[in-house]
């Protein structure tokens, strides 16, 4: 009797033991994944190209836009826009601590721009500033591994900070490269409202968004984002990333 | 006419049976009914501002914009921001909703040294708490015409949460959420519902509210009245039946031809139960009168006698219901007249066809102690009011005629005093919230009646947009405009936070430049189209008076004409400008439907008695009893409005008939009294009067069920139908046997003194 006993009580801890072990191996992948997935999104020194922005409304019509765009590690970015021809000139910085300069050629002196809420939309985009935080996820977002697929790990992150408009945001991550191929954004009642799909390709050493596709699944609006001549690590320095040099080189 | 009583008696089974599954089919449809309770789409498309009005909600989603009111003595308070903020992310996460805007998550652009901010009127992570962070937000609110009078009240007491809602969503089934989802958080401040989405659903709420509450009312009463006259099942259960069947085609029909109800076409099953359940009761009087014993013969004889008057009256009361086809302003007004007539002449068809199949077929065939009962019922009526009256008309026709025509005088009086009303807000009781709502929007937000001012030209330039500036300015210096919203201001704001003067920049290249800043806002959407070709400028309008909308739609077309340009075209709409068209309908569908329900049913009685004169005479009890009726409208302040003026020509119709029954009765009597109109009209006067006094008692019953009605428009026209019947009742009953009296000795004279 006592050994019947004993037994089960062994047999309950050794799997209570199994649980928690496998669920710290859980977290510790789940925290190595995402940091995997910072460092394909900013290992890169540099990187410059031309990025097309798709705006594509509910009913169908498109809006193109199209700059030249140059990145020094995780957040100094420099666009200045060839496209459309009326807002060709206009370029904008992007500097550390959220702050961005921005200069309109028919206004002369570039402004300061102070990006105060987050949950804002990128000028048209379907991204808002909080995703174009330049910040790696790991500090951002606690994951938890919830699913392990074929061919992708499915990450979910909970935002560490409540002053998120996100409840979470499930990643789908290739399980051989850990790019990012979707992630999928919920809101605080727990609905998931965007969705981005993300297109990799390898250039040289690193692993390059070509495309990107957010959609707001309650606007029913869509921007697309395309990568191309995309170099990497040409050394640019940070006098490129000043203010001075938003205005074109004449 | 003896062949088709006779083919109905044969095919008796037929009929029962077709009649039956035709009820299956059309009730089977009834499911599909779908009510259309908004107000902008019943206007008509061959009225300009209506159409604009139309595409503008269209475009630019006014018509998707529900708010949320929230009402209390200070709205800068932190808890109250909490709760706002509460209601803003409850309402952002239902389904169809897109976007909501509120106090604590409107946009703001700040301008400074500093330069640019661009973020939230209130940081929504970090409501402001002290006194100093909520008298500056206090301070920022009432600077800027977007949040003054926008979003928060003149007086600081209430504050806008707005809504839209996406194109595909379930309008009522989202504004219900709304509803419920915010009443359920307990809030201590007041919250009200505003906006169309809101609107539309709350007079949905109440047409279906009257159908299931009203009409069982109003079962019952016709039962009770069918119940005291008849004192047999059948004489309650055969009328109902009959007409039930006809509620059920009409609406069925209504159903298959694509139509929807609304909120006048909702009262179309009280109005054919009571003017329907007429029809059987005559013929089930007149096969109870027949002598016969055997049913079938008498069933046979009652149908003949009774085949013609039932149709008659039926296309009385359907010219009545058919003038509004011809001169309404509102299509759901041209509905009403088409599935009412429809429906009347239903009610006249199976009564005629149906009822006596089933008679023939069930042997439901009068017992002998109604006769008594019946007797006993008559003598009562006429001992103390039938006899009394005839002998007064007939002692002293004159008195008669001279009461008459003082009343009718009096009448003419209150006329010119009668008011018109199409304010969408009467239509709700006084304290029904949607009413309430709309009084704050008046109160609050200057106004609840949207204007727009559509622009069409390159958005981007400056001549646009400084044409939208100049016409916001001017618009601005009308009592009854507040505040305007557009594009243009929120140019001026950005270029100002950009350093550069609250103003249009002066070129097109700055402006294209400024457009970086809000493209894909949402808010833009509300301001231009997404071909840039098109903006507006929203505004509201203040007074409810008709005459300062008038005094307004003059003064901005002055405007308009002198600022049109081929570059900018100005064009002007809204609900002000709907309401003047409606109001100048009003009147002259009054008048319209009016003459020509009096003109048809002179001409078509006038044929069916064989002289205009008569046709005339017929027509003139329910004359009197409509200019009454206008007088008591006059005098007592009821307005004239799109369900009032329906009053006059369904009374003419239903009440038409009453003046051809005693017409026909007295002719029919004058021929076996050797011409002796005394005594053919005693005796019409207690033979029709009892059927007058019946029919009166049982429609006027059934349009007052309409006093229950949640709709203020319907409530009137049931108790002024009901006073119009009582009316053309008594009118046929004193001052048509009078004229009558009058006309017989004016011709005995004539003929006396040419021979």
């Amino acid at each position: 009797m006592k050994t019947i006993k004993r037994s089960i009580i062994h047999f309950s801890l050794s799997v209570l033991a199994l649980l928690i072990l496998t669920s710290g191996v859980k977290a510790q992948d789940a925290h190595n994944l995402l940091a995997k997935l910072d460092n394909i999104m900013f290992s890169p020194k540099d990187k410059q190209g031309k990025i097309t922005i798709i705006l594509i409304s509910k009913t169908g019509k498109e809006k193109v836009r199209e700059a030249e765009m140059f990145q020094k590690g995780r957040d100094k970015k420099l666009f200045r826009y060839t496209q459309p021809e009326s807002q060709a000139g206009i370029a904008t910085l992007s500097l550390p601590d959220g702050v961005m300069w921005l200069y309109m050629p028919a206004f002369g002196s570039p402004k300061k721009i102070s990006l105060l809420a987050k949950s804002q939309a990128f000028t048209g985009t379907d991204f808002s500033y909080e995703d174009m935080a330049t910040q790696p996820y790991a500090e951002r977002f606690y994951p938890i591994l919830v699913e392990i697929k074929e061919d992708a790990y499915v990450l979910e992150l909970t935002p560490r900070t409540d002053k998120s408009s996100y409840s979470k945001v499930v990643v789908t991550q290739d399980k051989t490269n850990y790019f990012p191929i979707m992630m999928e954004y919920y809101d605080k009642g727990g609905r998931k409202f965007k969705e981005a799909i993300y297109q990799y390709e390898k250039i040289g050493n690193y692993w390059n968004a070509k495309e990107v596709i957010m959609r707001d699944l309650k606007k029913e609006h869509t921007t697309k984002i395309l990568l191309t001549d995309i170099i990497f690590d040409q050394g640019l320095t940070d006098e490129f990333f000043t203010v001075d040099n938003l205005k074109p080189e004449d | 006419m003896n062949k088709l009583a006779k083919f109905i008696l044969r095919y008796r089974w037929v009929i029962i049976i077709s009649v039956l599954l035709f009820t299956a089919f059309t009730g089977y449809q009834i499911k599909n009914m779908q009510i259309n309770s908004d107000v902008i789409s019943s206007l008509p498309d061959d009225d300009p501002d209506a159409v604009l009005l139309k595409k503008i909600a269209e475009q630019f989603g006014s018509s998707k914009m529900g708010m949320v009111i929230l009402e209390t003595d200070d709205i800068f308070k932190r808890e109250i921001l909490e709760h706002v903020q509460q209601i803003t992310d409850t309402i952002r996460m239902m389904d169809g909703v897109i976007s909501v805007t509120s106090l604590t998550n409107i946009i703001d652009i700040r301008g400074g040294d500093f330069g640019i901010e661009v973020g939230k009127l209130v940081d929504e992570y970090d409501l402001p708490s002290t006194e100093e962070e909520l008298l500056a937000l206090r301070e920022r609110v009432f600077s800027k015409d977007l949040y003054k009078g926008g979003i928060v009240s003149e007086d600081g007491t209430a504050t806008l949460i707005i809504f839209s809602l996406s194109e595909y969503a379930d309008v009522r089934q989202v504004a219900k959420a709304v509803v419920k989802k915010t009443s359920a958080m307990k809030l201590p401040e007041n919250l009200y519902y505003a906006g169309s989405p809101m609107m539309v659903t709350s007079i949905a709420d109440l047409i279906s509210a009257d159908l299931t509450k009203l009409l069982p009312i109003a079962f019952l009463l016709i039962a009770v009245i069918l119940a005291s006259f008849f004192r047999t099942a059948r004489g309650v259960i055969l009328p109902l039946i009959t007409v039930t069947i006809a509620i059920v085609w009409t609406l069925g029909i209504m159903v298959l031809t694509g139509f929807q109800m609304s909120m006048i076409s909702n009262n179309i099953p009280i109005i054919l139960l009571a003017v329907g359940s007429a029809y059987t009761i005559h013929v089930l009087n007149r096969i109870n009168e027949m002598k016969d014993t055997d049913r079938r013969k008498a069933i046979l004889r009652a149908l003949i006698y009774i085949f013609i008057p039932v149709l008659l009256a039926a296309i009385t009361t359907a010219i009545g219901f058919m003038s509004f086809i011809f001169g309404a302003y509102l299509e759901m007004i041209r509905d009403f007249g088409i599935f009412t007539s429809l429906g009347t002449f239903f009610a006249a068809f199976l009564s005629l066809f149906f009822t006596p199949a089933l008679i023939a077929a069930f042997s439901i065939f009068r017992k002998k102690n109604i006769k008594q009962n019946k007797q006993a019922k008559r003598s009562l009526l006429t001992e103390y009011f039938l006899i009394p009256l005839k002998n007064l008309l007939i002692k002293h026709p004159k008195y008669t005629l001279t009461t008459w025509g003082a009343l009718i005088l009096i009448s003419i009086i209150g006329i010119f005093l009668i008011k018109r009303s199409v304010d969408i807000q009467e239509y709700f009781k006084k304290d029904n919230p949607a009413r309430t709502a709309e009084n704050i929007m008046i109160n609050k937000f200057g106004g609840s009646k949207p204007i727009f001012v559509v622009f069409r030209g390159d958005v981007q330039s400056p001549e646009v947009l400084n044409t939208i500036v100049k016409t916001s300015n001017y618009m601005k210096q009308s009592p009854d405009v507040l505040t305007t919203q557009s594009i243009a201001g929120l140019i001026m704001e950005i270029n100002a936070a950009l350093g550069e003067g609250k103003k249009i920049p002066d070129s097109q290249a700055k402006i294209e430049q400024l457009w970086w800043l809000l493209d894909g806002n949402e808010i833009m959407q509300t301001y231009v189209t997404e071909d840039l070709d098109e903006a507006i400028i929203i505004s509201k309008f203040i007074s409810p008076e008709n005459k300062a909308k008038i005094e307004f739609a003059k003064y901005m077309e002055t405007f308009i004409e002198e600022n049109s340009s081929e570059a900018c075209e100005i064009a002007i709409t809204g609900m002000p400008f709907i309401d003047i068209t409606m109001d100048r309908s009003l009147l002259r569908s009054q008048m319209g439907s009016l003459s020509i329900a009096i003109i048809m049913v002179i001409i078509f009685v006038g044929l069916i008695l064989r002289s205009l004169k008569t046709g005339i005479f017929a027509t003139i009890p329910i004359i009197a009893a409509i200019i009454m009726l206008f007088g008591v409208m006059g005098f007592s302040g009821i307005p004239l409005n799109i369900a009032t003026v329906l009053v006059a020509s369904v009374a003419l119709g239903i009440g038409i008939d009453y003046s051809i029954h005693v017409i026909s009765n007295v002719k029919h009597l004058m021929k076996t009294h050797n011409d002796d109109i005394s005594h053919a009209l005693e005796e019409t006067i207690v033979i029709s009067g009892k059927a007058i006094v019946i029919n009166v008692i049982s429609v006027s019953g059934g349009f007052l069920v309409l006093l229950f009605s949640e709709m203020v428009p319907l409530q009137y026209f049931g108790f002024l139908v009901a006073l119009s019947m009582i009316g053309s009742g008594v009118g046929s009953l004193t001052l048509l046997p009078v004229i009558l009296i009058l006309d017989n000795r004016r011709m005995k004279k004539t003929k006396s003194s040419s021979s």
